[in-house]
């Protein structure tokens, strides 16, 4: 169920925004090593994320704020954020794009949202990303 | 406690060296000793003390809110 206040119609978004530590995430990644991120990414994120020294730690760190970010503009509670049901991918031209898929495209229904956009950006120590729910106007509620 | 729910305990309280104890109905969730990243760890952590597959997706967040509520959903209820 959805928290209140939800998005209600035109005029009215939650936006969503999160920050992600490279301290934190090289710690997992040295740790538990690459598998543990197949708990949180899909392999074509986890592609988005290699380059020709293996996993860049700075892209998994914006694709996890960009996840999360995501998630916050559905505005659940007593969920846990549905890892690999929002998506991020790289477009061709470079930016981030969210696929919302089974859980979180459900929840995302619940509250009129139908797609979320994203903007991810990172230096040395961290990463932010901000998200933005689309919502669509119900139908039959045009002027 | 169980020994698991020692564990537990444990390894959240490394992870947070301003506390030096967990009360057992203390929210984890609410008082930020578990969010989103630390979550993916936490369930890998419980999995392995446990020696059960948890399934993130339908894992109950009342679940694990409290040391009282993990040690009755994964550990107590192996020996009942």
């Amino acid at each position: 169920m959805p928290a209140h206040p939800a998005p209600s119609g035109p005029g009215w978004a939650n936006l969503g925004m999160d920050i992600v530590s490279v301290k934190r995430v090289r710690r997992l990644l040295d740790e538990y090593g690459e598998g543990f991120f197949e708990r949180m990414l899909t392999p074509g994120e986890i592609a988005d994320c290699r380059n020709s020294t293996g996993l860049d730690v700075l892209s998994l760190c914006g694709r996890i704020a960009a996840k999360e970010a995501a998630f916050k503009t559905l505005r659940v509670r007593d969920r846990f954020l549905p890892w690999l049901d929002i998506v991020v991918r790289r477009s061709d031209g470079g930016w981030p794009l969210v696929h919302l898929r089974g859980g979180a495209r459900r929840m995302a229904a619940a509250s009129g949202i139908t797609e979320v956009t994203v903007s991810i950006s990172h230096d040395v120590d961290y990463a932010v990303a901000v998200a933005a729910p689309i919502i669509t106007e119900p139908k039959g509620e045009t002027p | 406690m169980t020994d698991g729910l020692d564990q537990v305990k444990a390894w959240i309280v490394k992870r947070h060296p301003d506390r030096d104890d967990i009360a057992p109905d203390l929210d984890l969730i609410e008082n930020r000793l578990i969010d989103s990243l630390s979550f993916v760890e936490f369930v890998f952590l419980l999995e392995q003390v446990s020696g059960r597959s948890i399934d993130m997706d339908t894992l109950e967040v009342d679940s694990i809110r409290t040391l009282e509520a993990i040690d009755r959903t994964f550990f107590k209820a192996r020996v009942s």
